[in-house]
């Protein structure tokens, strides 16, 4: 079965001989919704313009639908693209903007009027219509530039940025506009984006990009249980990592000299962690428990075994059903660590000193 | 306190700059209105009259100063400068549509045009009837030796503009029309062009006006048939009468109605604006 979009060992180097993209590799399924996640500078807008045809392949395949299309021009390619700042069409209103595309490729006038109302009604816009763009808001814009991509039926459409011109609010209703969209579509999405927190909510997979590189690539969920590498474990949600040398491995648990003394976790990417292997433990800001001076050391060691570091609790923060604790460990370093506010309330409090405790399973140990 | 006394300087200075902008042209107005055919082109006025008005346009009964040999000249000028116009800014348009890519020798090019609108008129003008008659072997006409001098003082002017246009210009919109399966050049005319039409409008009005009353280009390249400016310097080498001064009226009156058409044809875009934005407060 050929995917709907194949990128095989693709670069892109710029005139100037400045690497932008090194050795890209990812299949997409028809009907995914795949996110490309980096900070700025990554790589990721340039991976999509190549897609969409706007930037040339310096070298490796892209392959649209089994076809390849590195020579094809953008507009002979059938992606479409929408940008960060809508790029709209400002001397045509609502409608013409919609229509245009139909209206070059000469579709009869009965078939491509009927098409654009049906795309204006599902996108919300038909009673403004008649207007110019120049005045609508921001989310009305964004939903404009949907209609007209999304008209002209592309088999995959490209998203760059879409919600970064958005507020917040905004920004969180038309993510779910966007992801009921897709689905109901069933067709193929990449979405550019900086801020993991649209990543994580939209996509079935994650492409996370470092300088150019994929660093990893897989469903959201995983990217916080599994992280691959170190920037990644940075980079997604907030993670604590300790680095360490490897002394022992326990049942599928590796076991590590730190700094706070042997320390456990679970070793996920099943990298050969012979001993005196230099690796880190990262510790996921939810996985990990705020245990209280008070609880008797050897109730922490049943739950816990020896992964226990003392800690000086710093700050208390409650935010809706989550308690963030900002933590001391006695070496300086400030850590986070969040959990559901029943299990923390009138347990702790700032000055007080307590564990960071956790079970071996829920943490990883990565390479450095 | 500083203001106190900055305010009334610059007022001065303003209005020094005006009256020395429009001086000459005033005191040209009021002298083309001397009575005639015996007054002279100075003050004082001997008696108000449109005499040089109808003389110019031979309305008046004969007398010893020969009406103004300029029908025939206005004419070409006009004519040459429509297409010195046409020529410089679709060029414009072209190599300032070229810069938006950064192409090797990007920068020597552009210095390379630009230098157009510095060199001395009077060496591309003598430079261009040598090359005419000495080189190819053409004869010199203000339809084709004086065209290409034209297009080439105009055409960076021309560029220059819509260079400044473009540079404005957001390309996002031309990736959306391609990415929606429009062609470039589909693009360009139904996208890039309705948008930077009223860059497009500013540099045809420029060229128009350079060309218009180019001296010294014209003045070599041009050959036998003159060009208007070229024919009222040759009447000065007789005698100046005020008729010169109402023709001067005259043009100044038409480089006028020019720029109001430039105004009105850059209005209806922002009127066609409004007007949808009234149907948007209706809506």
């Amino acid at each position: 079965m050929a995917y709907d979009l194949q990128l095989t060992n693709v670069y892109k180097t710029y005139d100037n001989g400045t690497p932008a993209v090194i050795d890209f590799n990812l299949s997409v399924e028809k009907g995914e919704f795949i996110a490309f996640l980096g900070p700025s500078g990554c790589g990721k807008s340039t991976t999509l313009r190549m897609i969409s045809g706007f930037e040339t392949v310096t070298s490796g395949d892209l392959m649209i639908r089994g076809k390849r299309v590195n020579d094809q021009l953008p507009e002979k390619r059938p992606t479409s693209m929408i940008f960060q700042n809508y790029a709209l069409f400002p001397h045509m209103n609502v409608r013409q903007n919609v229509l245009f595309g139909l209206e070059v490729k000469q579709m009869p006038k009965a078939q491509a009027d009927r098409k654009v109302d049906q795309i204006l009604e599902k996108l919300g816009l038909s009673d403004i219509a008649q207007m110019p763009t120049a005045r609508l808001s921001g989310g009305q814009r964004q939903r404009i530039a949907l209609a007209r991509s999304l008209v002209v039926e592309p088999d995959i459409l490209l998203l760059d940025e879409p919600l970064g011109a958005l507020d917040a609010n905004l920004r969180k209703s038309i993510q779910n506009e966007l992801k009921l969209l897709q689905r109901d579509l069933g067709i193929t999405f990449v979405f550019v984006t900086h801020a993991q927190s649209e990543a994580l909510a939209l996509s079935d997979r994650i492409v996370v990009m470092n300088a150019g590189r994929i660093e990893q690539i897989s469903p959201p969920r995983e990217l916080y249980t599994r992280p691959s590498s170190q920037f990644v474990a940075r980079f997604i949600g907030s993670n604590t990592i300790l680095p360490g040398t490897v002394t022992s491995r326990q049942n599928g648990n590796v076991l590590l000299q730190t700094a706070f003394g042997i320390l456990a976790g679970a070793n996920r990417a099943e990298t050969d962690a012979h001993v005196g292997r230099e690796m880190s433990i990262i510790l996921p800001a939810e996985a990990v428990d705020l245990v209280p001076a008070d609880v008797p050391e050897a109730e922490m060691r049943a739950a816990f075994g020896s992964n226990a570091i003392p800690c000086t609790i710093e700050r208390l923060q409650i935010v809706g059903h989550i308690m963030h604790m900002i933590v001391r460990f006695n070496d300086g370093k400030q850590i986070n660590v969040e959990g559901h506010v029943d299990k923390y309330r009138d347990r702790l409090k700032a000055g007080g000193s307590a564990f960071v405790a956790w079970k071996s399973a829920n943490a990883t140990v990565i390479d450095r | 306190m500083e203001s106190k006394v900055l305010k009334p300087i610059l007022a001065v200075y303003v209005g020094l700059f005006i009256l020395f902008l429009y001086g000459p042209f005033i005191v040209l107005g009021i002298l083309s209105f001397q009575q005639g055919p015996e007054g002279g082109p100075q003050f004082p006025i001997i008696e108000w009259s449109t005499y040089w008005y109808r003389h110019l346009f031979g309305l008046t009964p004969p007398s010893r100063i020969a009406p103004l040999p300029v029908g025939e000249a206005l004419v070409r000028s006009l004519t040459l400068a429509f297409m010195t116009m046409v020529t410089a800014t679709v060029l414009g348009v072209m190599a300032a549509q070229a810069f938006r890519k950064r192409f090797r020798g990007a920068g020597i090019v552009f210095y390379l045009i630009v230098l157009g609108m510095m060199v001395p008129g009077v060496l591309t003008g003598l430079g261009t009837s040598l090359l005419a008659n000495n080189v190819v072997g053409v004869e010199r006409h203000w339809w084709s030796t004086a065209f290409l001098a034209h297009v080439v003082y105009t055409f960076p002017f021309a560029f220059l503009v819509m260079l400044a246009i473009l540079n404005r210009f957001d390309g996002s919109v031309e990736e959306a029309s391609w990415s929606l399966g429009v062609s470039p050049m589909k693009t360009f005319r139904k996208v890039t062009f309705p948008l930077i039409f009223p860059g497009v409008l500013s540099a045809m009005l420029f060229a128009f006006t350079l060309s218009f009353d180019e001296f010294p280009r014209t003045l070599f390249a041009s050959g036998r048939d003159q060009t208007l400016p070229l024919a009222i310097y040759g009447t000065f080498s007789v005698e100046i009468h005020p008729n010169i001064f109402a023709f001067g009226v005259m043009t100044t009156l038409f480089s006028f109605a020019l720029l109001a058409v430039y105004g009105i044809l850059m209005g209806l875009s922002v009127r066609r604006a409004k007007k949808m934005a009234m149907q948007e407060d209706i809506a």
